[in-house]
């Protein structure tokens, strides 16, 4: 579920500041599930493009007296990836060695040449795949092999791109 | 956790829901209920019910508790409160019947029944709308698909409200005067929010994503999908709580049922010209036999509208609204429904088995699992059945509808043969069929390997 970061700017532009870099920075600092709830004191038409082109959707809605609330939440390219993988670190996710596009195969045979890659490839070693959609029956099964991924839609929505790091979970309790 | 898992039930679900079908088709086989009896006659009340709870909600229910997940890639909010649903509706179910057979004189024992069946029936649809809408409350903002299943999901509320108004009003639990007059009015509200709201907003969400999926074509998230979804929402709204209140208010129903059609229509047009576009766009070629038999459910959902707005046009829709019903419950709903059917039932079985050792060991493709020529003449005789019998009720033949209804009973139980077959893997090549670390998936149950 989306949770929504406040921000009221109104303080800061009664003061005769200027909120962008204060709107920036936090949404630089939201989690994959965080929106962020911004209050204005006009309709902020500019941040709508801005923030659109960071993977951002929103609604908006006048609250009287000339002031507006905005949700901006994200619906564009965000990279998920499994439970402790944070941890990993990005140094440690070194470049893929096989890379696989399964973006014209019939479901579910991507997921079924994911899987045989995986079972070929050596424990530490990153496999990327291009795929059309999001691999919902597949990501559970990375899991339950001891495998992390990563993954996310492209800009356009179109291509969703994954890395399997093999055996990573196993790896990270040792 | 992103992504997700076998619903474990749902195979159960699918079971229960097609016997009461075939009980369904065999008693419309033995002259049992409309055209033969009058249509508020109890002998009806009893098919109508098994194929909209037995058959048809049991079979969403199934659906919605595997796809709501994957409409939403998030797992299902609790694993554990399907199967006390499905007791709740089957036993609930179960005392409805009882109490319109103790109505029809058959049963002699005074028994609270449709005190016991609205108590389990709410129970049972309670738990599943809890679960999946619990699921869904944990995805907001929802894409489009699970916004349609959402409006389902109020709609079943809405069904099952009025439901158990009708059998505590029948039961002679209740006797409020407003009750009464809902009891006595609102039939076309109950049947419009649970076809209509209920059965296929559900079964529109989730064809928007399958069908994008199984034939490879893109989603649609377009200004005509959100119109849809607003134009048949706004139906629903003047017709279930628009009509309750004009009934209590004393105005004429026919007034808030037109107004409703007029904004049903608009949405099923552009849902129709949605499939049509996904068909169009795919990049899939060649599709299987499920995706081909769709395209018979929409046609049957077409010819309903068009049976529809030909018989209102000439006045005679009142008299003949039972081959619209039946067109839109058979040819729409249920031929959606096995259509479907013979995908889930394969893939869920092929992931169950197989999905472990994918990699590891050879392992057969879905489509390994089923014999698609063997199952396509079952699938054509039910859908030219089913037409012939809308053809049978509208000029008034109940012989010609019974040989009909007989032919779909023998078209179901063949396609249920080939359903059993693939979830026993015995159309899998012997050899290839238990590698090792595979087992005989259980009939009813889905092992679910935990992280």
């Amino acid at each position: 579920m989306t949770t929504f970061v406040d921000l009221d700017v109104r303080p800061i532009l009664a003061a005769g500041g200027e909120p962008f870099g204060k709107i920036l920075e936090t949404v630089a600092a939201l989690g994959p599930d965080e929106g962020l709830r911004l209050l204005a004191p006009f309709r902020p038409v500019p941040l709508f493009q801005a923030l659109g082109s960071k993977g951002f959707s929103y609604e908006d809605r006048a609250m009287g007296d000339g002031d507006w609330e905005v949700f901006f939440y994200r619906t564009g390219p965000v990279e998920f990836e499994n439970g402790a993988a944070k941890s990993v670190g990005e140094a440690e996710w070194p470049e893929p060695l096989m890379h696989l596009d399964n973006r014209d195969l019939d479901p579910p045979e991507p997921m079924v040449r994911i899987l045989a890659a995986t079972e070929a490839m050596q424990t530490g070693e990153v496999l990327s795949a291009l795929l059309c959609r999001e691999p919902i029956f597949l990501l559970p099964e990375l899991e339950k092999r001891g495998h992390r991924w990563r993954g996310g839609f492209d800009g356009e929505g179109t291509t969703y791109r994954l890395l399997v790091r093999i055996g990573a979970v196993n790896e990270a309790a040792k | 956790m992103i992504g997700v898992s076998l619903s474990r039930w749902t195979m159960s679900f699918f079971a229960a829901a097609l016997i009461a079908l075939l009980l369904a088709l065999g008693l419309m086989a033995a002259g049992y209920g409309y055209p033969s009896a009058p249509v508020e006659a109890a002998p009806t009340l009893i098919v109508v019910h098994l194929v909209a709870i037995g058959w048809l909600s049991l079979l969403m229910c199934g659906a919605l508790l595997q796809f709501v997940p994957v409409l939403v890639n998030r797992p299902l909010f609790s694993d554990s409160l399907a199967m006390p649903a499905l007791l709740c509706l089957i036993g609930g179910f179960g005392a409805l019947l009882l109490g319109f057979l103790w109505l029809d004189g058959q049963i002699e024992a005074v028994l609270p029944y449709f005190a016991v069946a609205s108590l389990l029936l709410g129970l049972g649809f309670g738990l599943v709308v809890w679960n999946l809408a619990g699921t869904l409350m944990a995805c907001r903002p929802l894409p489009l698909p699970a916004r349609f299943v959402a409006v389902g999901l109020a709609s079943v509320v809405l069904t099952a409200m009025l439901g158990m108004v009708f059998a505590l009003v029948r039961g002679g639990i209740v006797d409020d005067p407003r009750l009464l007059d809902l009891a006595a009015q609102g039939i076309p509200l109950h049947a419009i929010a649970g076809l209509g709201g209920w059965l296929t907003f559900c079964a529109m969400g989730v064809s928007y994503r399958l069908f994008a999926m199984f034939m490879l074509a893109p989603e649609l998230e377009r200004r005509g999908t959100r119109a849809a979804l607003h134009l048949g929402a706004c139906a629903l709204v003047i017709a279930v709580p628009g009509g309750i209140v004009a009934i209590w208010t004393g105005r004429s129903l026919d007034a808030v049922l037109i107004a409703s059609a007029i904004a049903g229509l608009g949405a099923l047009s552009l849902y129709g010209r949605d499939m049509l576009h996904l068909y169009r766009v795919r990049k899939r070629r060649a599709i299987e036999l499920n995706t081909r038999m769709a395209v018979l459910a929409f046609a049957s959902l077409g010819l309903a509208v068009l049976v529809a707005i030909v018989l209102a046009a000439f006045g005679v829709l009142q008299r003949h609204i039972a081959v619209v019903v039946f067109l839109a419950a058979f040819g729409w709903l249920s031929g959606l429904g096995l259509a479907k059917l013979y995908k889930i039932v394969p893939f869920m079985t092929w992931l169950e088995c197989y999905g472990p050792v994918l990699g590891k060991k050879a392992t057969p493709r879905v489509q390994d699992l089923v014999v698609e020529k063997r199952a396509e003449k079952w699938f054509l005789l039910y859908f030219i059945s089913v037409w012939s019998g809308a053809g049978a009720l509208l000029y008034g033949y109940p012989p010609a509808f019974r040989v009909a209804a007989a032919a779909m009973f023998v078209a179901v139980a063949g396609i249920g043969w080939q359903l059993l077959r693939a979830r026993r893997l015995a159309d899998v090549e012997t050899g290839g069929r238990f590698p090792e670390g595979v087992r005989q998936p259980s009939l009813l149950h889905s092992f679910v390997q935990r992280t």
